[in-house]
C-alpha cells in the first residue's frame, strides 16, 4: 500500500513537470505523426489485400519507435540533473520509482496510439476492424505497450545512471522486447481477421506482461541499487569492492 | 578479496596461485579429449552413415548443425544462470562466466544460422523458410549480441544491466519459440526433421560431445583469461593508487 | 527394335528371345544418374561448406583467445615491470 502511495506521489509530480511544457506527450505526438507520414508515403501503393499483413507491423513498429524515444526522454530528465541518484537515495521505496516511470511511459505510449491507430485506420482501408472492435483494440494497445515498457523501463533506468552511452537503449530493447512485439503481432493479426479465438490471445497477453512486469520488478532494485560512482580512465570491475556509497545502500537494505 | 586495505605492495593474484589447480587444466583436458571424439564423428558422418532418403546428401549436415544449435541454447542458459549467481552475489567471477558462455554462444550461434541456410538451400530449395525454430534462433542470438555489445561499450555501471539482459534473454527463449509458432500458424510452415533411424542418432551422439567438449574448453580457456584481466585490473590500480 | 531376330521354328526348343533395354530407357536410366551425380556433388559442396563454416568459426574464436592471451601476457609483463621499478625507488 505505501508503495503504490509513494509511486503516486511520484506519478504526481511527473505529472505536473510534463503539465509544465507537454515536452514528452508533444515530442512522442509528432514522432507518431511523422511515423505515420513516412509508411503512408511508402505504403499507400501497396494492394488492399497487403495492408491486413502489413497494419501489425506498422502499428507494433511504431510502438517500438515512439516507445524508446519516450523511455530515453522520460530518463533523460533525471539524468541532466543526476536526480536519479538523488531518488535512489531518498528514504522511498525504489520500486515506487520504477512503477511510477513506467506508468508514466506507457500513459504517454497510450495517447500516441490514441494517435496511431485511427490514423492507420484512415490511411488503410484494412482498419476498419479497429473501429468496429473499439474495446478490444484498446484493451491490445494497453496490453503490448505495458509488456514493452515493463522491459524498457528496467533497462532505460539501468543506462540513465551512468554518463552518455542511452542509444544503447536502442541496441538492447529490440530484441529483448521481441516477445511482447511478436505477440502483439499476432493478436493484432486475430483482431483485424476477426478471429473468435481473440480473447485467448489477449489473455495470453496479460499473463505475458505479468511475467515480465514481476521479472522487471525482482531485478530493478538489483540492477539499480548503488551503481558505482564512475571511476576517471580505465575500469576496473569490482562488483566485490564496491564504494562507500554503495556500502551505505547495502547496509540499509535487508539482508537477504 | 574482500580485504579493503591492502599493504602498499600489491599481493600477487589470490586466485591464480592457489585453489584453481583443477580448473586450470581442465579446459586443456576437454580440448584435447575432444580431439579423438572429433575425428571420430567427421569418419562416421563421411564413410558410415547411410544417406538420408528424403533429403539426400546434404542431410550430413544436420550432424554437426543440430549440436551446434543445442550447444547455443545451453550457453544462452548458462549465461543467464551465471548472471542471475552474479545479481545475487556480487561475484566478479560469475560475471565472466556470464561473459564467455555469451561469446561462445554468439560463436555456437552464428554457426547455426550460416549452416542452417546452406541446409535449407540444399534440401528445400531455399535458404531461409521462416520457420518457427531457424526466427527463434535468430532473434536468441540478437540477444545474445546485445548482451555483448553492452558488455563491451556499456558505460561502467552497465555490468549488472548486462545481467539483467542476459537473464531477460533466457527467459525468453521459450517465449519466443512459441510466440513464432503462433505467427507461423497464420501462414502454412515446412516440416523439418522427423524420427530418425538409430543408426543416424549413433553418429549424432559422439559429434554433439565432441563440440560439447570443445564448447567447454573454450569456455573454461576464457574464464580464465577474464579473471586473469579482473586481477590484473586490481593489481595496477593498487600500484598506482595504494590507499 | 531389338525384336528382329525370327521366332523359333521348332515349338520344343527352349529358346526365349533377348529382350534388351530400349535406346529411350537407357537415355532415361543416364540422364537420371547424371542428375543423382550432380545432387550428390552439389550437396556434397554443400557439406564441404557448411563444415569449413563451422571449423573457420572455431579457429576465428581460438585466434581472438590467443590474442587476447598476448595482450594479457603483455600487460603482466608491464606491471613485472613497475613493480621491479617501485622496488628498486625504495
Amino acid at each position: 500500500m505505501r508503495l503504490l502511495r509513494q509511486a503516486l506521489l511520484l506519478l504526481r509530480s511527473e505529472l505536473r513537470q510534463e503539465l509544465r511544457d507537454f515536452e514528452l506527450l508533444l515530442t512522442a505526438g509528432f514522432f507518431t505523426v511523422v511515423l505515420l507520414a513516412m509508411f503512408y508515403l511508402s505504403f499507400a501503393s501497396l494492394q488492399a489485400k497487403a495492408h491486413l499483413s502489413a497494419l501489425p507491423g506498422l502499428m507494433w513498429l511504431t510502438v517500438a519507435f515512439v516507445g524508446v524515444l519516450t523511455l530515453t526522454r522520460v530518463f533523460d530528465r533525471e539524468r541532466e540533473a543526476d536526480t536519479l541518484r538523488a531518488l535512489l537515495a531518498a528514504p522511498i521505496e525504489r520500486l515506487a520509482i520504477y512503477l511510477a516511470k513506467a506508468a508514466m511511459a506507457l500513459l504517454v505510449l497510450m495517447i500516441c496510439c490514441a494517435v496511431l491507430v485511427p490514423g492507420l485506420w484512415l490511411m488503410f482501408p484494412a482498419g476498419q476492424a479497429f473501429a468496429d472492435q473499439p474495446g478490444q483494440t484498446a484493451l491490445l494497445a494497453l496490453l503490448g505497450c505495458a509488456g514493452y515498457v515493463a522491459i524498457g523501463t528496467l533497462f532505460a533506468a539501468g543506462l540513465a545512471t551512468g554518463a552518455g552511452k542511452n542509444t544503447l537503449l536502442f541496441i538492447i530493447l529490440y530484441p529483448l522486447t521481441t516477445p511482447v512485439l511478436m505477440y502483439a503481432l499476432v493478436t493484432t493479426r486475430a483482431l483485424l481477421d476477426r478471429d473468435p479465438a481473440l480473447p485467448d490471445h489477449l489473455t495470453q497477453m496479460f499473463l505475458l506482461d505479468l511475467i515480465l512486469f514481476a521479472a522487471a520488478c525482482l531485478l530493478f532494485e538489483t540492477v539499480l541499487v548503488g551503481a558505482p560512482a564512475r571511476a576517471p580512465g580505465r575500469r576496473p570491475r569490482h562488483p566485490r569492492r564496491p564504494d562507500a556509497s554503495v556500502r551505505q545502500d547495502m547496509s540499509r537494505e535487508p539482508s537477504r | 578479496m574482500t580485504d579493503p586495505m591492502p599493504d602498499a605492495e600489491p599481493r600477487p593474484a589470490p586466485v591464480a596461485a592457489a585453489g584453481f589447480r583443477l580448473s586450470s587444466v581442465l579446459p586443456d583436458l576437454c580440448l584435447l579429449a575432444a580431439i579423438p571424439l572429433l575425428v571420430y564423428s567427421v569418419h562416421r558422418v563421411f564413410m558410415s552413415t547411410p544417406i538420408e532418403q528424403s533429403m539426400g546428401t546434404a542431410f550430413k549436415i544436420f550432424f554437426f548443425h543440430v549440436p551446434m544449435g543445442w550447444l547455443c541454447m545451453l550457453m544462452a542458459l548458462i549465461a543467464g544462470i551465471a548472471a542471475a549467481v552474479q545479481l545475487r552475489l556480487r561475484s566478479s567471477g560469475a560475471a565472466a562466466v556470464a561473459l564467455a558462455a555469451a561469446e561462445i554462444g554468439f560463436v555456437t550461434g552464428l554457426g547455426v544460422l550460416l549452416t542452417g541456410p546452406i541446409w535449407g538451400n540444399a534440401t528445400w530449395g531455399r535458404p531461409w523458410t521462416g520457420d518457427a525454430r531457424q526466427v527463434s534462433t535468430a532473434l536468441l542470438w540478437l540477444v545474445i549480441v546485445a548482451y555483448l555489445l553492452l558488455r563491451h561499450y556499456g558505460p561502467r555501471s552497465s555490468d549488472r544491466l548486462a545481467a539483467a539482459l542476459a537473464i531477460f534473454g533466457a527467459v525468453n527463449v521459450p517465449i519466443i519459440y512459441y510466440a513464432v509458432k503462433l505467427w507461423k500458424t497464420l501462414h502454412p510452415s515446412t516440416g523439418v526433421v522427423g524420427s530418425l533411424p538409430p543408426e543416424m542418432w549413433a553418429t549424432f551422439w559422439p559429434g554433439l560431445g565432441g563440440l560439447l567438449l570443445v564448447s567447454l574448453g573454450l569456455l573454461g580457456l576464457r574464464i580464465r583469461q577474464l579473471r586473469l584481466a579482473d586481477e590484473l585490473d586490481a593489481a595496477w590500480v593498487q600500484l598506482e593508487d595504494p590507499r | 527394335m531389338n525384336e528382329t531376330t525370327p521366332p523359333p521354328s521348332k515349338p520344343g526348343d527352349d529358346y526365349a528371345p533377348v529382350v534388351g533395354i530400349s535406346q529411350e530407357d537407357t537415355a532415361t536410366l543416364r540422364m537420371l544418374e547424371g542428375k543423382a551425380a550432380d545432387k550428390t556433388a552439389r550437396d556434397y559442396e554443400h557439406i564441404v561448406w557448411a563444415y569449413g563454416v563451422l571449423w573457420a568459426l572455431f579457429a576465428a574464436y581460438g585466434l581472438f583467445l590467443w590474442r587476447r592471451s598476448a595482450r594479457l601476457r603483455a600487460d603482466m609483463n608491464d606491471l613485472q615491470r613497475a613493480l621491479d621499478r617501485t622496488a628498486d625507488r625504495r
